[in-house]
């Protein structure tokens, strides 16, 4: 009975911790990286080992260089790698899995060089996190703003292959799709025989003969994840199912109400790993219920309504968006306290 | 009645179990040569202490009387001789008005007239003079609850007990069982004409049962959850109201009473005893075997842990009262009070100390919130030392203090300790 410890209560605390969350998500994106393996080959796994060696490297780094280590090397080293939480590495690990292995030059596939990994993940996490102050200060979700840095700086390499997302044909023709996206992708298979769909949705919820990005092509690996993190409560259920579903029927809606187009349309793209990994990332969303309903309906009208005007995938961009709107939602739209009544208030500002 | 179903409240927290001493009986614990009693047993201003060094006093007899509209009377637990009267740290960080009686073991009683038939000014005084405060733990003055502003319908006795590893309710739900229904009768006298309602967490069948055979009471089974034993979620869920913010149970015509303290208010109106001596849980991994002891208030707390076997190793924390409300002390050498409810020795396994790291804007603090508020605003705020921000963004005026937010925030934040210096602050302010 020589330490006692006298601290504020509560004194027993869940047997939880930052780490084994992280830990956790990062399970979730293992049969997405196993899937990634399968449809595109091995080469997938040295991308997903330099996003994310250079995702922790570069966090590390940052951390170092911010606490000055060449003063006191050894103990700023230890204490650098104590306080690394696996949130770079998750990261590291979407960057990956959202950007595609190989892209098409006339007709020629050719393997994505390991730079853009390399320069996606420094991006993410040195402008994209660290800036902001780390982990939980980020303004917007790093690995999106790793991969739209690198959409706009290599837009042929990644554009090549990610237009695997279904746009409704009455607002955009074929003719501009292909254009876009600058070679032969499923996108043109799909519009190819006169703007009807050729790919099934079991093809694009398995993944088989869909060319696109690593992690986003096969849906029964998201699900997998997705079930995984609502079961050990990582994330709330029920947020990406709102987010799902506004999206396709927004697409239904766009579409001239043509039910065909609903599956398809949630099922292609990056639209299910965005909202089951990107969009539920903590910091960046909202933390009352309401704002969050807000947040997820708002990004699935976006998602569906960017498609049809611009014709590419466009998941990561209204995360993005939809992350800058976070901080004005939690703040303006007030949580009501438990026995709250609207009278009383009124009196208040009569009075 | 016939149990029924409470409702719940959409968040909360569960927290593990751990009673291990759900099935021990209630002991008596040898009271020692020496007894120290609080003048700050209740809640507010401290007793004034109306005995001098030197004086003779009897078991039941007032050393010390309430002080203002918030106080409590404070009555000797042993008969002997008043050897001190000082100040002194209590052990928790504040400093107290201790008065020590020798005890002489005669137990000589000096208890006040029973008065079973009081009406309801009577029973009132009676809850007064017996220095009866509220035994849940914060130790409100029970005579100040029973006279309200607005009238009140419905008596919600709390026998939820939601905090882990304390059983002393439950023991005594089960053990005395009449004499808190009885007790119960007699706060619907002096609070005019009411129902009684009991909420009891699912995980206290037996003591469910015993509550069945009682036809003027309704007997409600909670969902086990915390804090469902928090006075305005225990209101929710037996009677569906909601309090108000910032107003009292009253204001939503209920009244809120422990199940202690109705076994204590039985005792003061047929015995004329006072509150003298409580049950208290002794639980954790550092205690040799738990129990439930009944202790005369002003025992050393190194006596309570004696009469359990003595102290295993490895203890690093020690907790008066539960797990997630509780206070940690310095030390075994305070002495037990009113609101001392449980006493926990908690070894390093159990308590979970873990480094606090950076806060990850999870928002799990305020999922769990059962008072809808935003923890994580709170903390931000006061970090950087706005405390108006703390209240704004956060509604730390609203909290209830009950610690579900800093129970599962993955980053260990001390939420509950920035809470409160947000409160205090605010609180100094609102005073200048």
């Amino acid at each position: 009975m020589k330490d006692i410890i006298v601290s504020a209560s509560p004194h027993i605390r869940a047997k939880t911790s930052t780490k084994r969350i992280m830990i956790d998500v990062c399970i979730a994106l293992l049969p997405c990286v196993v899937a990634s393996v399968i449809f595109f080959g091995w080469y997938s796994l040295a991308i997903v080992a330099v996003s994310v060696l250079s995702a922790s490297a570069t966090e590390v780094v940052y951390a170092l260089v911010y606490r000055k280590c060449w003063k006191d090397f050894k103990p700023t080293m230890k204490r650098v790698i104590r306080d690394f939480d696996f949130t770079s590495v998750v990261s590291g690990l979407i960057l990956a899995l959202i950007i595609p292995t190989s892209y098409n030059v006339k007709g020629e596939m050719l393997l994505l060089p390991l730079y853009l990994p390399a320069i996606g993940s420094v991006f993410a996490i040195a402008l994209g996190k660290m800036v902001y102050g780390g982990t939980g200060r980020n303004l917007v979700n790093p690995a999106a703003s790793g991969r739209i840095v690198l959409f706009i700086s290599f837009t042929a390499m990644l554009t090549a292959c990610v237009g695997t997302c279904v746009v409704s044909p009455i607002f955009a023709p074929e003719a501009d799709v292909t254009e876009i996206l600058s070679g032969a992708t499923p996108l043109t298979a799909l519009f190819a025989s006169g703007g009807g769909l050729t790919l099934s949705p079991l093809d694009l919820f398995i993944g088989t003969g869909v060319d696109g990005s690593m992690g986003e092509t096969c849906k029964i690996a998201i699900l997998l994840g997705f079930a995984y993190l609502a079961i050990r409560k990582v994330i709330k259920w029920y947020y990406p199912l709102i987010y799902i579903g506004v999206a396709g029927v927004f697409a239904v809606m766009l579409a001239g109400f043509d039910f065909s187009y609903f599956l398809p349309s949630i099922l292609s793209g990056g639209l299910l790993f965005g909202a089951v990994f990107m969009a539920t990332d903590y910091s960046t969303s909202p933390k009352s219920t309401l704002a969050n309903v807000i947040y997820y309906v708002c990004l699935g009208l976006l998602n569906s309504g960017l498609r049809v005007l611009t014709g590419i995938e466009v998941t990561s961009f209204c995360i993005l968006l939809m992350n800058c709107f976070t901080p004005l939602l939690d703040r303006y739209i007030p949580r009501r306290p438990f026995g709250y009544t609207r009278d009383k208030k009124k009196k208040e500002v009569k009075a | 009645m016939k149990k029924i179903k409470g409702f719940y409240f959409p968040r909360g927290v569960h927290v593990p179990g751990r009673k291990a001493s759900a099935n021990k009986p209630i002991e008596d614990c040898p009271t020692p040569e020496l007894v120290s009693l609080s003048m700050s047993m209740a809640l507010g201003k401290p007793a004034t202490p109306v005995v001098a060094v030197g004086d003779k006093v009897k078991v039941g007899q007032v050393i010390g009387t309430a002080d203002g509209m918030i106080s409590g009377n404070v009555h000797s637990s042993v008969s002997g001789e008043v050897l001190a009267i000082s100040s002194h740290p209590n052990g928790t960080g504040g400093v107290e008005t201790y008065v020590d009686v020798k005890n002489d073991g005669l137990y000589e009683t000096d208890y006040m007239p029973p008065v079973p038939n009081a009406g309801r000014e009577e029973l009132i005084k009676r809850a007064l003079d017996a220095g009866i405060v509220g035994m849940g733990g914060a130790g409100f003055p029970t005579a100040d609850k029973l006279a309200p502003r607005t009238p009140v319908d419905t008596l919600v006795i709390n026998g939820a007990e939601c905090e882990p590893y304390l059983t002393c309710d439950h023991r005594l739900m089960v053990e005395h069982t009449d004499e808190i229904v009885r007790g119960a009768r007699y706060f619907e006298k002096a609070l005019g004409r009411t129902n009684i309602v009991i909420g009891l967490e699912s995980n206290k069948p037996d003591a469910i049962e015993a509550f069945e055979k009682y036809d003027d009471v309704k007997v409600v089974e909670l969902k086990k959850q915390y804090p469902m034993g928090g006075e305005k979620q225990l209101i929710y869920c037996t009677t569906k109201r909601k309090v108000p913010i910032g107003k009292l149970p009253a204001d939503a015509g209920c009244d809120v009473q422990n199940v202690a303290t109705c076994y204590a208010m039985c005792e003061a109106v047929e015995l004329g005893k006072p509150l003298i001596e409580r049950v208290m849980t002794v639980a954790g991994n550092g205690v040799h075997e738990p129990k439930n002891l009944r202790v005369r208030f002003g025992t050393p707390l190194i006596a309570v842990v004696t009469q359990c076997g003595g102290v295993e190793e490895g203890v690093v924390k020690l907790i008066s009262g539960g797990p997630m409300m509780g206070f940690a002390m310095v030390g075994l050498s305070s002495p037990t009070k009113k609101t001392t409810g449980g006493l926990l020795l908690l070894t390093a396994d159990e308590t979970d100390e873990e480094r606090v790291t950076h806060c990850l804007s999870c928002g799990k603090c305020a999922d769990v919130c059962p008072m809808k508020l935003m923890p994580m605003n709170t903390v931000f705020y006061t970090k950087a030392g706005d405390y108006e921000g703390a209240a704004k963004m956060g509604g730390v005026m609203n909290c209830i203090e009950c610690g579900a937010c800093a129970y599962v925030c993955p980053a260990k934040q001390p939420i509950v300790q920035n809470i409160r210096l947000a409160k205090a602050e605010l609180r100094k302010r609102m005073v200048k």
